[in-house]
């Protein structure tokens, strides 16, 4: 490994490789902070070539490697569980073109999120897929993970937003997929590269669709007696046609968390749950769609569907969503954000069963969800220097997998299967259908040694099914 | 008969009906192979694997001449029976069809319910799992991926797997359904799939107008925010909608969605425009359009690009109809080209996708012109990997033997 770091060190200069313990301390862990392993190495390139030298000297020395973003996934995907060289990419941070007419932008993976929508307004346009990390994720990072959030009810996912690729192949080659018109020939390898969580590839460019920023916003606020009756309303929502831009209920639990923290919005903590919805659109259209949206608050049972009167409003009815992690923090060391997703109209049955494990193993779990797509996140603070209770929060995790599986949900909505869900593959896939994906895996990287130890379980598969492979994939995670 | 046709009817019964050869996309088929269900499907795949035996594998039949050429199959296998029971989920606005079900039954199945599937039907034969397949687009609905939830296929090892769920949000494991759909059957066989329905709109309006002169202005107006279909057509595709137009060009606009919203558009675009209100059938006149010609292009440019490249391929002695908004143009050429012209134009075409930065694919064409030419696009430097991918999943190469990308 020596050898390995003093080349890098002539690669990147003595700046641009992390090595010494507390330098790679803060690359132990992503946004899970229960999976954990130092790396061996961090390396910090500048571009693709740096990427390329970085890959074929890792492969030169058989080591491994990670991609990185700003390190705040949810599933452990970004840590070197082989002790592996991590490639952060947060210098890569440029925006290299924004072409305004054509609604698209040229990035490479270190730019945050928020940032191009801050860049792009001036145009009119914003970049629709808004994880809740979106002040600090990256676009990188969200390529790896498909990321989501509260807008991608109407607006999708960033799969749905991604035209074209530069990836440095695990072979050190560099090979542009897609096209910014979307129509490239052959295989879909963006799609298939877009949520593959950095095992195919280290992607070191990408295009981006852009959208039209929505001529009129508005934010309704249902307050409720209960989830129940905050679902009933989603349902008879989407029931009906309307296609809000965002459908967010936040429990009791979680109300009252944030209540009690700097976040607090002046929400009623005697409140059930509540229900954010935003509208958006021509404005011609938009008001007939608050009204309609209001009224099926109110048969659904609300004791209030206001609507914000203003831009301050606004934030204050969104604060109460994503202020929940952060008041969160509050009650404990460690917070756990589940993700799952369900069929719609399961969320009331399930979000009791939910909450009926999370009792059954003493936690103080909440939620708060994308209830317009099913897709749930409880929220589990827990303290994990404390075994027992640390056995119970993953005891309950699974068990919460299950009943979403059996309701015919899937395991991951959002944050991806990473280091945390992989022995929970077989829950939603046959043999077959984890073979076919460990097919794509072995076309693009027959030896896994790009990000190994992800997505697919570790009793199986990997070696067996590809002799090749050097058999990272096997090494158990401690 | 030959002795592997004979076996392999011995051994799929009556899902194997061997005849004479039967000259289709270059090859001389032996019999034709039609499962009625996934597992017969998984069946058939298993059995030509072990055989070693090509497979052509069919939809409805709407675009057949949209691959490379010859194939080399030596049976067809036959989709459209493949109608497992369909699941509409009118609450969630999910639904799952058999790959056999065509377009026209499925809006049947959806009629009255405020969903509909937002794919375009490549004509009346076309099927869900040959839309899926070939990544077929339409005026109406953007590209098929965008409303795949999951999939079921059948890949040439015989093993039925699933890709996706039921579900609208989902990042479970890779996202196999990218692959499969516009795979052109490359790569296994779609059997089933599970779809995002999107809600009907309350109110819908078509017009037409003389084409803009001004690009600009032309992509301006067609981003209204409820525009559905934007399209330019040339005079002699469809002189009756000049005749409309009263103009050699006319620009088709659908729009559609909230009542108020689409009221609005109408009344700014019939000043802006100049435009005039058209009947509804005008839609289906493009469809029908797009999918005519013997020889058809289809260029996809960055959409400030579109004008420059409808020009080139004017002067290429293409007609054109042209999206704006996509930047999508499909070229028409008279079908008497023999060879040399016929390279000239595709060169023509594809000099001007590539300088535009975009990306072309013939359609439509002649066998003869298509043998030997890979007219599926450019190849570039991820040819190695797509065909790492095609030997990942069908390495006996028995899908489409011929016809995929980078095989001529």
């Amino acid at each position: 490994m020596t050898a390995l770091v003093a080349e890098l060190r002539e690669i990147l200069g003595a700046e641009g490789v992390l090595g010494r313990p507390e330098e790679l301390f803060v690359y132990e862990a992503d946004g899970l902070t229960h999976h954990s392993a130092r790396p061996s190495a961090v390396t910090l390139p500048r571009d693709a070539a740096d990427v390329q030298r970085i890959v074929r000297a890792c492969r030169e020395h058989g080591v491994p490697f990670v991609p990185r973003g700003a390190g705040t996934g949810l599933s452990g995907g970004a840590v070197a569980c082989h002790g592996g060289v991590v490639i952060e990419c947060a210098r890569m941070n440029r925006i290299l073109r924004v072409d305004p007419e054509n609604r698209i932008a040229v990035v490479q993976p270190g730019v945050v999120n928020a940032d191009l929508s801050k860049v792009v307004a001036k145009h009119g346009l914003f970049y629709a897929p808004d994880p809740s990390s979106q002040q600090s994720c990256t676009l990188g990072g969200n390529v790896a993970e498909n990321s989501g959030g509260p807008h991608t009810l109407k607006f999708g996912t960033t799969t749905n937003h991604v035209l074209a690729l530069e990836l440095v192949l695990p072979d050190g080659e560099l090979v542009r997929l897609g096209n910014p018109a979307g129509l490239a020939s052959g295989f879909d390898l963006v799609g298939a590269v877009v949520g593959s969580e950095g095992t195919l590839g280290i992607v070191t460019e990408i295009t981006v669709r852009l959208m039209p920023l929505p001529e009129r916003v508005e934010t309704l606020l249902g307050i409720f007696p209960d989830v129940v009756s905050a679902c009933r309303a989603v349902s008879a929502i989407i029931r009906s046609g309307l296609v809000p831009g965002a459908l967010e209920i936040v429990d009791q639990r979680t109300i009252r968390a944030v209540e009690a923290s700097v976040y607090a919005a002046g929400m009623p903590t005697d409140a059930g749950a509540i229900l954010i919805i935003e509208l958006d659109g021509p404005s011609a259209a938009v008001a007939a769609q608050v009204e309609r949206a209001r009224a099926h608050c109110r048969e659904a049972g609300a004791r209030e569907a206001l609507v914000a009167r203003d831009a301050a409003e606004r934030q204050r009815f969104w604060r109460a969503r994503k202020g929940a992690f952060g008041a969160m923090g509050r009650l404990a060391p460690d917070l756990y954000v589940h993700d799952a997703v369900v069929p719609r109209a399961k969320l009331p049955e399930i979000l009791e069963r939910v909450c009926a494990i999370g009792d059954a193993h003493r936690l103080r779990l909440s939620n708060v969800f994308h209830a317009g797509d099913g897709n749930l996140h409880p929220n589990i603070s827990f303290d994990r220097r404390d075994a027992d209770e640390l056995a119970r929060v993953l005891k309950a995790g699974e068990e919460i997998l299950r009943v979403c599986v059996e309701a015919g949900g899937v395991i991951s909505g959002e944050h991806g299967i990473g280091l945390e869900k992989r022995e929970y593959m077989p829950l939603v896939f046959s043999d077959a259908d984890l073979a076919a994906q460990i097919a794509l895996r072995d076309a693009f990287d027959p030896e896994h040694v790009c990000n190994p130890g992800k997505i697919f379980p570790t009793t199986r598969f990997c070696t067996e099914s590809n002799p090749k492979a050097r058999g990272y994939d096997r090494v158990a995670f401690e | 008969m030959s002795d592997a046709i004979a076996a392999l009817a011995r051994e799929l019964g009556a899902i194997c009906t061997p005849h004479a050869p039967l000259a289709l996309e270059g090859a001389q088929l032996e019999a034709t192979l039609r499962p009625r269900s996934e597992v017969e499907c998984a069946a058939v795949l298993a059995a030509l694997s072990r055989a070693k035996l090509g497979a052509l594998i069919t939809g409805g039949g709407t675009k057949l001449a949209a691959a490379n050429a010859p194939c080399r199959a030596r049976v067809r296998l036959d989709t459209t029976a493949l109608r497992d029971a369909s699941e509409i989920d009118l609450d969630e606005g999910v639904a799952r069809f058999g790959a056999g079900e065509t377009l026209a039954e499925i809006e049947t199945q959806l009629a009255g319910s405020i969903w509909q599937l937002p794919l375009d039907a490549p004509g009346a034969s076309g099927t869900l799992g040959g839309v899926l397949a070939s990544a077929a687009l339409g005026p109406r609905f953007g590209h098929p991926r965008d409303v795949v939830l999951g999939l079921r296929v059948a890949l040439a090892s015989g093993e039925l797997v699933k890709t996706g769920g039921r579900v609208v949000k989902n990042v479970t494991g890779y996202d196999l359904g990218k692959l499969f759909v516009g795979s052109n059957g490359a790569l296994g066989v779609i059997t089933a799939a599970w779809l995002r329905l999107r809600p009907r709109a309350e109110r819908v309006e078509t017009l037409i107008a003389p084409a803009p002169g001004d690009a600009a202005l032309s992509l301006a107006a067609v981003r209204a925010p409820s525009a559905r279909v934007a399209a330019l057509v040339d005079d002699a595709l469809a002189p009756e909608l000049s005749a409309l137009a009263r103009a050699p060009r006319s620009l088709a606009i659908e729009l559609a969605g909230d009542d108020a919203a689409v009221a609005a558009d109408r009344a700014a675009l019939l000043a802006k425009l100049g435009a005039a209100p058209a009947p509804a059938d005008v839609v289906a006149r493009l469809r029908e359009i797009q999918g005519s010609g013997e020889i058809r292009l289809r260029v996809a440019v960055l959409p400030t690009g579109l004008d420059a490249a409808c020009r080139a391929l004017a002067v290429a002695g293409a007609r054109t109809l042209a999206f704006p908004a996509r930047g999508i143009a499909y070229a028409f050429f008279a079908g008497s080209a023999n060879d040399a012209a016929f390279g000239a134009q595709l060169s023509a075409v594809t000099d001007a996708a590539r300088g535009a930065g975009g990306a072309w694919k013939l359609e439509a064409a002649p066998l003869a012109l298509r043998s030997g030419r890979e007219v599926l696009g450019d190849r570039g430097g991820a040819l190695p990997l797509q065909c790492a991918v095609k030997r990942a999943y069908d390495p006996g190469n028995v899908l489409n033997p011929g016809r995929g990308f980078g095989e001529p």
